[in-house]
């Protein structure tokens, strides 16, 4: 999948940017962002909390990126299909049916402490439709991957921006354009959710 | 460019009584300097991230022609385009071929300043490419209802803020021909299948951006509904349109934006998009049944409409700071009254009038300037640090060279104002007549001389025992081996209206062992012609007294008034820039100035009489706009106060919010003053207090006008005479 930087842990961070540190403050921006984040310990917990959530939200169809990057994401889609589920992760499908998907799967690079935001790198037309435009956006993020401020953020992402597509997500798609009234889902997501993941998010070695 | 002909009175008054509108703009202010500030809790510094910013862009102001290259060449390195447009017909005719060479349809488009700046849609939808009429769609939630119902937006970033869920469910009505109802999910579920259909079928998506990396070529997008992202993902062509006042130079340097502008602007810590775009990217179509992908093409246009000029231009550049958050609307006085669409133009506000005329619409400068009456709340809040008030005041200046004043001004300025004794018998002649309105027409822009201002308040008196004819008297009273002298600056205000005022001020100061004397050939500190633009006749009365004063060769210049204070101290200095003799004589002369309560709570403190004193009758202080923004004086007035015997300081709500006095706005725009003073009074009278203290005579003048006729028992008084009452 084409991205700005093909090994974000690899080219652009380091422990003095980049750490566990800002979790607590990640979590309680976010949350105040309305986004709603599952901290889990593991990708069998995120397995069960993921087929939780495609009965939960009644998910007839799901697009998936991040699978190329990661093997336990590349597995997760593959047990899904093979329980039956519609699921789809090539580019050219994802394009096909983004239209009609209820839930877009995606990756971020990390979190944000100051302002609860994640970093995802979108340089992919598959990636961005697949965040952008079904109802409900769930992220993967690696939990131990945490920046203090936006100040930091923009240090790790000044090493690696040449040219491409990123940015900050924080909650979902919103609008107060109608009385000041907050409403969610205007044009993107109106749920976004995060699985933040103690382990098991490990790149693969493409 | 010309101005369509407005009765600016008729529209405000319709708006004052828009009670939907109202309604949405009090709400509004009320809550949101308090959610502002909770968007910064976690930040350490708001200064020293406002100062930063600032830095940064005026940086970029004086570099602008080199970081504009780099940041094309960057572009073009990646595979964009890049085209410069002198203003708008330029820009529109580079669309326009942009558009034929791609065989463009059908537009979407998310929120850009700079197309709305220019009339781009007008001109769009005018068009036809391949023989088919070019559609275009706003996508931004606010924009396309406005854009449905044919209005301009009120608001920078609340574009609807001036309308109901039933006025909005009318336009989603008249939209889709079908029945609306008035729910706001159901309409956002309504705009979001409509919209989404637009953005599938688009051909090409025009963006503004909040900033352009000249280090890389990247735009930045700042939104909350992500139609900007899928402006800039679903379409085959890109359009970038921004100004050139956009540009940064360092990726990190977006970073100094993105803590500010969100919080400022919707008081958040971030929106929910930050998105930044660099060079063509991906984007993915079907042809013959079978989705193939291609490079988007990427345009960007940067628009010059007098930006260049003004980054060149030592004082003006500093409109480069604005990042058009929006929020110094959410804080003004004027604004939050009546509404964006007075201003008439694009943007609106005090910053609005800048902008306006900066890009080349003078004319409209002048015509909406003066609705803003230097309160100076914005600069006290701007991301940027955009002295807003000033550079209006620098414009003015110019606009004054440029067209001239208009009659009954120049009258009042160059012949009355700059002749002390022409003047002082004129208001001599007041005060016998009380009747200003018969002394002609141009005389309402003097000080003093309050036309149309009786509905509601009272006017003042002009006194026909001014402090100038009590001097000889007081000074009598002189300490025989004083500490220092005093030269006092008594300014209009105090010598003609309030001369009671004037007695106590000589007499706090001769309690502290300080000879007071009083330069008779002082007059009027030149306000009110500076605040019209009038910089000639302001030289002429700063030359005045500044000699006058220099006579005097006292130790300090005690002044009771802070717009004078203010005007003394800095203006002046600043007037003779270009003439370095009498730039010296000012500078020295500004050098010597206090604001009287400041001064007395520096001695008090010295001699220990600072110390809070137990309480007893309530009193409230009302915060003058120059002096707690302009002079940042605000809690010594508090101390002398808390300190005074028998007072039980207590505080008003929006205690520094403009009275509505505010120089000769007060009854040029009386419509406007008068809503601000019954806000004023209502916050006094929820105190309870017996007594409201002010600092300056101008607020002692609105305030007591409205309490003498609205709340009799509640007295007025400076702090000057109630220090004086406990010598
Ligand atoms: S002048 Fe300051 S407060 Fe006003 S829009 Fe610009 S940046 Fe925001
Ligand atoms: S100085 Fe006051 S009146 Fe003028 S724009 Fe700023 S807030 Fe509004």
């Amino acid at each position: 999948m084409e991205k700005v930087c093909q090994n974000w842990p690899g080219e652009a961070f380091d422990d003095t940017l980049v750490n566990p540190n800002s979790w607590k403050e990640f979590e309680e921006n976010a949350k105040a962002a309305a986004a709603e984040i599952y901290r889990l310990p593991d990708m069998k917990a995120a397995k069960a909390k993921v087929e939780e959530l495609l009965q939960e939200l009644e998910v007839n169809k799901t697009v998936a990126v991040g699978g190329d990057e990661y093997p336990a994401l590349a597995k997760l889609f593959s047990d899904l299909k093979a329980e039956g589920k519609e699921i789809y992760t090539d580019k050219f499908e994802i394009a096909e049916e983004v239209p009609t998907a209820d839930l877009g799967i995606s990756t971020a690079e990390f979190c944000i402490g100051e302002t609860g935001s994640l970093c995802v790198d979108n340089y992919s037309y598959e990636a961005r439709v697949t965040s952008m435009m079904p109802i409900t956006n769930l992220v993967f993020v690696n939990a131990n991957y945490t920046t203090k401020d936006v100040d930091t953020a923009f240090q790790v992402i000044s090493k690696v921006f040449d040219k491409g597509y990123m940015g900050f997500v924080t909650g979902p798609s919103r609008t107060a354009d109608i009385e000041r009234v907050l409403s969610l889902g205007v044009h993107g997501p109106n749920r976004l959710i995060i699985f933040a993941m103690e382990s098991g998010l490990e790149r693969g070695s493409n | 460019m010309a101005v369509e002909h407005r009765n600016l009175h008729n529209e405000i008054k319709e708006k004052l009584q828009d009670d939907i509108m109202q309604d949405a703009l009090s709400r509004f202010a009320d809550q949101y300097p308090g959610a502002r500030l909770k968007s910064y809790e976690n930040v350490e510094s708001i200064d020293a991230l406002r100062d930063r910013l600032r830095d940064m862009k005026l940086y970029t102001a004086d570099h602008i022609e080199k970081v504009a290259d780099d940041f094309e060449a960057q572009i073009k390195a990646r595979g964009g385009q890049v085209y410069r447009a002198k203003d708008g017909d330029d820009l529109k005719q580079c669309l326009l071929k942009i558009c034929q060479e791609n065989h463009v349809q059908r537009i979407v488009k998310s929120k850009s300043m700079a197309t709305e700046e220019i009339h781009l849609n007008k001109f769009l939808e005018a068009q036809e490419v391949d023989g088919q009429k070019l559609h275009v769609r706003e996508t931004d939630l606010g924009e396309w209802m406005l854009a449905v119902a044919g209005q301009k937006p009120s608001h920078m970033v609340m574009p609807a803020i001036h309308l109901n869920r039933q006025q909005c469910a009318k336009f989603f009505s008249k939209e889709l021909h079908e029945e609306i109802p008035s729910d706001i999910p159901f309409m956002i579920q309504t705009a979001r299948r409509i919209l989404r259909e637009e953005f599938m079928t688009a051909d090409m998506g025009i963006t503004g951006a909040n900033f352009g990396i000249a280090e890389n070529g990247a735009i930045g997008l700042v939104t909350n509904e992500g139609n900007a992202r899928l402006v800039t993902t679903l379409p085959r062509v890109h359009v970038v349109i921004m100004g050139y006042e956009k540009l940064i130079p360092k990726i990190e340097d977006a970073a100094k934006i993105v803590r500010l502008l969100p919080r400022n602007g919707t008081c958040q810590r971030m929106t929910s998009y930050m998105t930044m775009v660099d060079g063509p990217t991906v984007v993915m179509q079907k042809e013959n049944g079978k989705w193939v992908e291609s490079k988007r093409k990427q345009y960007v246009i940067l628009l010059d409409n007098g930006r260049l000029k003004a980054a060149h231009d030592p004082k003006m550049k500093q409109a480069f700071q604005c990042v058009r958050c929006a929020s110094c609307l959410n804080v003004c006085p004027i604004w939050t009254l009546v509404g964006g669409h007075v201003y008439g133009h694009i943007y609106s506000g005090g910053i609005g009038a800048i902008l306006t005329g900066l890009l080349g619409n003078m004319e409209a400068f002048g015509q909406f300037s003066d609705l803003c009456i230097g309160c100076r709340k914005c600069v006290s809040i701007c991301p940027g640090k955009v002295p807003i008030p000033d550079l209006i005041d620098e414009l003015r200046a110019r606009y004054v060279k440029q067209y001239g004043m208009a009659f009954p001004e120049k009258i009042a300025f160059r012949k009355i104002l700059t002749n002390r004794g022409i003047f002082h018998k004129l208001l001599r002649i007041g005060s016998m007549a009380q009747a200003p309105v018969k002394s002609g027409k141009f005389i309402r822009h003097l000080p003093l001389f309050f036309a149309g201002m009786t509905k509601g308040r009272s006017l003042p008196a002009i006194s026909d025992n001014p402090v100038r004819d009590r001097i000889s008297r007081l000074a009598k009273n002189n300490p025989s081996n004083p500490v220092m002298t005093a030269a006092f600056f008594a300014g209009c205000n105090i010598d003609f209206v309030f001369p009671d005022t004037g007695e106590s001020v000589i007499k706090v100061l001769q309690d502290l062992n300080i000879a007071v004397v009083f330069p008779e050939a002082q007059s009027c500190c030149g306000k009110p012609a500076l605040g019209m633009g009038d910089r000639e006749s302001g030289k002429a009365v700063a030359k005045q007294n500044i000699e006058a004063f220099e006579k005097a060769g006292a130790d300090v210049i005690i002044s009771t008034c802070p717009t004078c204070a203010e005007t003394l101290e800095k203006t002046y200095a600043e007037l003779f820039q270009d003439d370095a003799e009498w730039r010296t004589r000012a500078e020295l002369f500004g050098a010597k100035v206090r604001e009287f309560t400041s001064f007395v709570a520096e001695q008090y403190e010295k001699a220990g009489r600072l110390k809070p004193t137990p309480g007893g009758e309530k009193i409230t202080y009302h915060d003058s706009c120059h002096m707690r923004r302009g002079l940042g004086v605000w809690e010594q007035p508090r101390k002398l106060l808390q300190a005074a015997k028998g007072l039980e300081f207590v505080e008003m709500k929006n205690c520094d919010k403009c009275c509505g006095m505010a120089g000769a706005f007060g009854m040029k725009y009386s419509d406007i003053s008068l809503p601000l003073l019954n806000e004023k009074l209502t916050n006094i009278k929820n105190t309870g207090a017996t007594t409201v203290a002010v600092a300056c005579p101008a607020c002692m003048m609105q305030i007591g006008g409205g309490l003498d006729q609205q709340m009799p028992n509640v007295k007025i008084k400076h702090v000057a005479d109630i220090l004086a009452e406990r010598l």
